[in-house]
């Protein structure tokens, strides 16, 4: 009786000492400082762009002209539109993230001094300076 | 040994009586209704609580046929309603197509001062009378409590407050008719439209123009835009002498104010006291152009007196429009 009780402590033993090693076998994924993922893609650029108002409704004039190369989004908007109040919108390749974020409505009035975000890819090695042009279509 | 198999095993039986016992049903007696009078109230009008505007309930009383009737039936509210208050002297139930049906339980309302009465005159042991207290001017800004009560003829009675209810500060104005070229100096103060004549009378307090235009190279269509607005947003319009205030603009679209555009779809939002207060209008231009139908705006007059929300209930390609209004003293 007491060998089997000393042979069942030992199996206890070897299984708790397997399932530690297995534990610490287990891969961690990488995440940046905002909790998203890290990756291992390269691409990084912007893939279309919105521009919308003070009421949520886009004010775009066609579409945006987004320049991989040159790195510009060019944008013409309606006319009358309120400039201070803006909700820009970048959808980005995979696994990018965007410097600044964008916090809402923007004052981009200054029409003169091109507001820039940077995009970062997955692997957060390449970083991508965009500026946004916007013109203001004529009555 | 077997010290440790006894103690397991009443351990065991306990366990097995415990569950037995958690299973038990337990009885169920059926409650004793009350032999007194009873009454109950609910409120049930929905949104913030605006002068001129109804505030509707619902006082269901009702005592034992065996010991009495129903003698009467009075609400008593903080503040006298406006006129207009009244309360049902019908009781209402709901026939199988869902519409409600009256049946007359006693003289119509009586209502002298805050106190509004219904006298039963029929034999009436339960009724559900409806008090539609309409939000008199001296309750802006305060709270109203409504209190019901209900007689029997053994001599019983019964009462119910309702309330506080808050009674919003701003003002509504509905289904105001604009034109180009005609009715189309609006004044936020004034809560009115005027034409070119009138809006040089009343120069001080023009806060917007309406106007339209069918610009093809260019969406301009419906627009609000302050008289002191750049001029290449009030195209061919020459404002009436005096009219040159400024104000604060903020475009939005679908949100329709369950108030101002009571038959929408979807109109299911109220704005209330607090959006006035606490919307930030500081960095908005002062025009608004290609406005359509279910849009809204938001303004701030100049001399930050008063800010409103503008919805555009209807708008026509020929240059009208029908817009309501809730509006916001903020001095």
């Amino acid at each position: 009786m007491e060998i089997k009780i000393k042979n069942m402590k030992k199996i206890v033993f070897i299984i708790i000492v397997l399932a530690s090693n297995l534990g610490a076998c287990k891969k961690t994924t990488p995440v940046d400082a905002n909790g998203l993922l890290i990756t291992t893609r390269r691409e990084c650029s912007v893939s279309s762009f919105e521009l919308q108002g003070t009421d949520f409704v886009s004010v775009r004039v066609g579409a945006a002209i987004i320049d991989t190369t040159a790195q510009t989004v060019k944008v013409t908007v309606q006319f009358g539109t309120d400039l201070k109040n803006l909700y820009p919108q970048f959808t980005l390749t995979q696994d990018c993230i965007l410097d600044p974020k964008i916090p809402g409505l923007m004052d981009l009035s200054d029409l003169a001094h091109p507001r820039m975000w940077t995009v970062i890819s997955g692997d957060r090695q390449i970083k991508k300076v965009y500026s946004l042009l916007i013109t203001v279509q004529p009555r | 040994m077997r010290h440790q198999h006894i103690s397991f095993s009443i351990l065991l039986l306990a366990a097995l009586a415990l569950s037995g016992t958690s299973c038990k049903k337990s009885g169920y007696a059926l409650p004793t209704p009350s032999d007194k009078l009873q009454n109950e109230a609910i409120k049930r009008t929905l949104g913030p609580n605006i002068v001129g505007q109804p505030i509707e309930f619902a006082y269901a009383m009702a005592i034992l046929p065996s010991k009495g009737k129903l003698v009467s039936c009075t609400a008593v509210a903080s503040i006298a309603g406006a006129p207009g208050t009244y309360m049902e002297n019908r009781s209402f139930y709901t026939a199988q197509n869902g519409a409600d049906v009256g049946v007359p339980v006693g003289t119509p309302a009586v209502t002298s001062g805050a106190t509004t009465t219904v006298t039963y005159n029929h034999d009436t042991s339960a009724a559900t009378l409806r008090y539609y207290y309409i939000i008199p001017e001296a309750a802006r800004g305060k709270t109203v409590t409504v209190t019901f009560t209900a007689t029997s003829s053994d001599g019983e009675s019964i009462s119910t407050v309702m309330g506080p209810y808050t009674i919003a500060k701003m003002d509504m104005k509905l289904n105001m008719k604009v034109s180009d070229g005609n009715l189309m100096y609006i004044s936020i103060g004034d809560t009115a439209v005027y034409n070119a004549t009138d809006a040089a009378a009343h120069a001080g307090s023009v806060d917007l123009v309406y106007l339209y235009r069918n610009i093809t190279t260019s969406a301009f269509n419906h627009a609000l835009v302050a008289p002191a607005a750049d001029p290449q947003y009030l195209p061919g319009v020459t404002l009436p002498t005096g009219v040159n205030r400024t104000a604060k603009l903020l475009k939005t679209f679908n949100l329709n104010d369950h108030n101002l555009a009571p038959n929408e779809q979807y109109g299911g939002i109220f704005i209330d006291d607090i959006d006035f207060q606490t919307i930030d209008l500081s960095n908005s231009p002062n025009y608004t152009i290609n406005l359509k139908q279910d849009a809204g705006v938001w303004v701030e007059t100049a001399d930050g007196k008063y800010r409103a929300y503008i919805f555009f209930n209807a708008v026509t390609t020929t240059g009208t429009a029908t817009i309501s209004m809730k509006r916001y003293a903020l001095k």
